[in-house]
């Protein structure tokens, strides 16, 4: 399980391609044995950050510390760090068996606690068949890496990636090229086997439901700095501001005003809730999930509206309801369908309310809906 | 009428002036100038004299196709790498004499090698004395090097070009050091393109004809001149049929090596014009 | 006090590695470009010192290879007065510009043609086109001139249009099928569907669409025919030589300036030819 150690901290990292800031002032820190995903769209510094840590990047200023000492300096080579490559980036003028062992190959027989080369090839094979097995790919060792479907290549570069035994793997949206299910049952394996191996994985992605499957710890990421950072059921249920609650999953976002302690008002209407501390009359944000708003007779409702359009989602219904008071469009997901036309009421308990300071720097509000995955 | 007809006239004229031509070769070949059957054509070239023109082919050829893969893979190489702003005009300035006249190439380069040549006015004013270079084989190997240089960038420049560059990442990724990048990632990986220039190269360097007497005075003949000289033996009754013979097994040589080369690069991933 | 010293000293040793480490980082890559930076002006140097050689000489005074002796343009008016060059250039010119108009024709409708045909067929008549492009020239010229010289068709102008022809053709029909190929297929139909006879609608409709792969095949097959020596050699005679063949004639009889002068302008026109055909296609993928 995760450990307290800090294993690689950054701090104050910048990176700068010519004009353009991709990194701004990155703090960080990652503990052994975390499975931590850095989320954001497409564009938000992730992956430059993925890169500074294999060594690929220099940041342009800032400290990358591994175990207290200066990692920046030590090249890619002699980091024992390994990466799983967007595209897996096989060799593929070897076959899968000398695709896995590259790593060992480069080794001394000391380096693999043996004393002759003849020693050195068996000690290989031995280990390059278990990772066969932990990826369940046994058998495949004579095949060629062009002859394998897209998830064999990436159960066979995360094999060639974990043979060497790294203490941090690096992932790099490796599960982007895959179709849903096969995504789903990898997400699951993926993580059987960083608890398995008990080595720190980190994982860049702009798949919210990835990130929530999967991580100890989530960082979202927006305009090159990190938004939020905390354990998964954290940033879902407590959104720090309007775009990590608008990234991570569906959400009515808006405006309101705080009157006073535990008293908001939105869309005209004033609501109890659980947060304290913003002052009165102060201008915040409010995040409400559409699976929060129950609807209700439309009498006995805190909200009226009419209902707009309804979907049918699988295990539930998505409606979109036009509120009387102000017009706003909600967001509804329910079991039970209400037809189209029909007038309902919405309530909505205080403890399921979100007051979010408004964001002040530009790079924290919502930018666009780009990037953003629909469940 | 339909549309696949109006190939009609690309289909005959390739016959005629493509395959056709072929079969004469092919024909007189295996004949004497009587019309009757024989394989004494080929037995020709047993002959020392001609025996040693060939031999002398192939061994320039293979210098020539050593040298243009040692002076074209770093050239590739620097040229596909990533961060070179004038990359594209080299290529295209690198590629340039591919298509030009083998003969005024040829040309200028005797004229930089002749006795009285630039080679040797830049020597004697640097007090260094005259050398003979025109007529040594060490001339028509640079002439052949000069001419078919681009032939051996083209290929691999192409290959390196298409490669991942996380391939490269991953190989550093798992512990290659820069050089060893290079020997166990770059250099296997390029291998369809380095078949692709060593054949590109090798098979003209073989055959060609007019580099060698111009550039030693006629004194050293290689496969190429030989034919030219065969058929010019007017007094030779069997002129064309030992001629053809010889073109023949050319030929032959040219497409086993195509063939060779299309088996180890299937894709056609070496670009080559084959 | 002495913890602080001794922490410190400890350190040093580091911090003056990362420093080294960062300066022999840098330094490699600065290495790696003046490397590049020189390899490239060698080969260049090699490459284009020769013909640059020769285009100076061509505007040298006196006849001396090694001496400068001021510039002069005689050797080009030389050039332009002697009726032997003058017949090979309009040789050279009549040729090409024939041998480029029948070629271009041929060659687009047999791009159209295959283009038509299923995979099978297609895939052979490709193949022919292949074979003089693979065929060492000398072979190919040889080929051709015994099949001239059996059927007793005296060598000369013809002839040597007749090879041009063929061997132009597949640099027009490969620039020609790649626009073929990117055309939507349901142009021609969507033609015949609204009430176009079919040769019509090859002109209203496939011809302008491919009309920039005829223009570079045209274009390269005049190359081709400008440039070529060794094929031109073997289906003429010196009855009706070309330019190239002039040239070859002449190295025999020791170097002379007008020879440079003929080269330089070759070189140039063919230089600027494949220029434009660059600006077209890019060279390296033809």
């Amino acid at each position: 399980m995760v450990q307290d150690t800090r294993l690689i901290e950054l701090k104050g990292v910048c990176k700068n391609f010519g004009d353009t800031q991709v990194l701004r002032d990155v703090d960080l820190y990652i503990r052994k044995c975390e499975f931590i995903t850095l989320l954001g769209p497409s564009g938000c510094g992730k992956t430059t950050l993925l890169r500074i840590i294999g060594g690929f990047e220099m940041p342009s200023s800032g400290e990358v510390l591994f175990e207290g000492s200066d990692l920046t300096v030590i090249p890619p080579y002699k980091r024992r760090i390994n990466t799983v490559f967007q595209k897996y980036a096989l060799f593929n003028h070897l076959n899968v068996y000398d695709n896995i062992a590259f790593g060992l190959n480069l080794k001394t027989p000391e380096q693999l606690g043996v004393k002759t080369k003849a020693e050195k090839k068996k000690e290989i094979e031995r280990r390059v068949k278990r990772m066969l097995r932990l990826v369940k790919m046994d058998g495949y060792e004579k095949r060629s890496t062009d002859a394998l479907s897209g998830g064999q290549q990436q159960r066979i570069a995360i094999a060639r990636a974990l043979v060497n035994e790294p203490e941090v793997l690096l992932l790099d949206e490796p599960l982007g090229a895959l179709d849903l299910k096969l995504r789903k049952e990898m997400q699951l394996e993926l993580k059987a086997m960083q608890q398995q191996l008990g080595i720190t994985f980190i994982y860049v992605t702009h798949d919210q439901e990835e990130a929530l499957t999967m991580s100890d710890t989530i960082a979202v990421m927006n305009g090159g700095r990190i938004q939020q950072i905390g354990d998964p059921k954290r940033i879902y249920d407590e959104p720090k501001n309007a775009f990590v609650a608008d990234f991570i999953g569906e959400s009515n976002i808006l405006s309101g005003t705080m009157l006073q302690d535990e008293l908001v008002e939105f869309s005209g209407t004033e609501f109890q809730c659980v947060d304290e501390g913003f002052g009165t009359n102060a201008p915040v944000d409010v995040v409400i999930r559409p699976e929060d708003i129950m609807i209700v007779g439309e009498d006995v409702g805190m909200l009226t509206g009419t209902v707009q359009s309804v979907i049918f989602k699988g295990v539930h219904y998505e409606m979109m309801i036009k509120g009387e008071s102000d017009g706003t469009l909600w967001k509804v997901h329910s079991t039970t369908m209400q037809p189209v036309g029909t007038r309902v009421g919405m309530t909505i308990v205080p403890y399921n309310i979100h007051i979010m300071r408004k964001a002040t720097t530009a790079d924290a509000v919502p930018v666009s809906d780009s990037g953003k995955e629909e469940a | 009428m339909k549309r696949s007809w109006y190939a009609s006239p690309y289909a005959l004229w390739m016959l005629l002036f493509a395959v056709v031509p072929l079969l004469f070769v092919c024909w007189y070949a295996f004949t004497t100038p009587d019309g009757a059957f024989t394989l004494a054509n080929f037995q020709e070239f047993t002959k020392p004299r001609y025996m040693g023109v060939i031999l002398r082919s192939l061994k320039l050829a293979l210098y020539c196709t050593a040298l243009c893969l040692l002076i074209g893979y770093p050239t590739a190489y620097f040229l596909a790498g990533r961060g070179f702003n004038h990359a594209q005009s080299l290529v295209v300035l690198i590629l340039l004499p591919m298509w030009m006249n083998l003969l005024l190439r040829t040309y200028a380069m005797m004229t930089l090698l002749d006795d009285n040549g630039v080679l040797n006015a830049a020597l004697t004013a640097l007090g260094l004395g005259k050398v003979r270079v025109i007529g040594t084989e060490g001339a028509v190997l640079m002439g052949l090097v000069y001419n078919y240089l681009p032939f051996m960038v083209l290929p691999i420049y192409t290959v390196l070009k298409k490669m991942d560059y996380s391939v490269i990442e991953a190989a550093e990724d798992l512990g290659c050091n820069p050089l060893r990048v290079i020997t166990r990632v770059v250099i296997p990986m390029s291998v369809p393109g380095i078949v692709s220039g060593v054949t590109m190269v090798f098979m003209p360097a073989v055959t060609s004809f007019a580099i060698s007497t111009l550039l030693s005075n006629g004194k050293i003949r290689l496969a190429g001149d030989l034919i030219d000289y065969i058929f010019n033996q007017s007094s030779n009754p069997n002129r064309w049929n030992i001629g053809s013979s010889f073109s023949l097994i050319m030929l032959v040589l040219i497409l086993l090596s195509i063939g060779f080369l299309r088996k180890v690069d299937p894709d056609n991933e070496g670009g080559g014009m084959w | 006090m002495v913890k602080t010293i001794s922490a410190e000293t400890r350190r040093a040793p580091a911090d003056r590695a990362t420093a080294r480490f960062a300066r022999w980082s840098a330094n490699r890559a600065n290495r790696l470009k003046t490397v590049r930076t020189i390899w490239m002006a060698l080969l260049m140097l090699f490459l284009y010192a020769p013909i640059l050689i020769m285009i100076a000489l061509s505007f040298n005074a006196s006849v001396s290879r090694s001496q400068w002796t001021g510039f002069t343009l005689d050797w080009y008016v030389k050039l332009f007065n002697d009726p032997a060059i003058l017949g090979a250039l309009k040789t050279t010119i009549e040729v090409a510009v024939v041998a480029t108009i029948i070629s271009t024709i041929i060659g687009t409708l047999g791009a159209i043609g295959i283009h038509a045909m299923n995979s099978g067929m297609a895939g052979m008549l490709i193949n022919v086109s292949y074979l003089p492009m693979t065929t060492p020239d000398i072979v190919t010229g040889v080929s051709l001139m015994l099949m001239y010289l059996f059927c007793h068709v005296p060598l000369g102008k013809w002839t040597m249009i007749f090879a041009h022809i063929a061997f132009d053709i597949p640099y027009v029909l490969f620039s020609v099928m790649p626009k073929l190929r990117q055309m939507n297929p349901n142009l021609y139909e969507a033609a015949l569907d609204l009430g176009c006879k079919p040769i019509k609608a090859l002109w209203k409709v496939i011809i302008p669409e491919i009309t920039p792969g005829i223009f570079t095949g045209a274009l390269l097959a005049f190359t081709m025919s400008l440039d070529d020596f060794v094929i031109s050699y073997f289906t003429s005679s010196d009855m009706y030589p070309n330019l190239s063949r002039i040239v070859y004639s002449s190295t025999k009889l020791g170097v002379k300036p007008t020879m440079y002068a003929l080269s330089t302008l070759m070189f140039t026109t063919i230089l600027i030819l494949l220029v434009l055909v660059n600006k077209r296609t890019k060279l390296e993928n033809l």
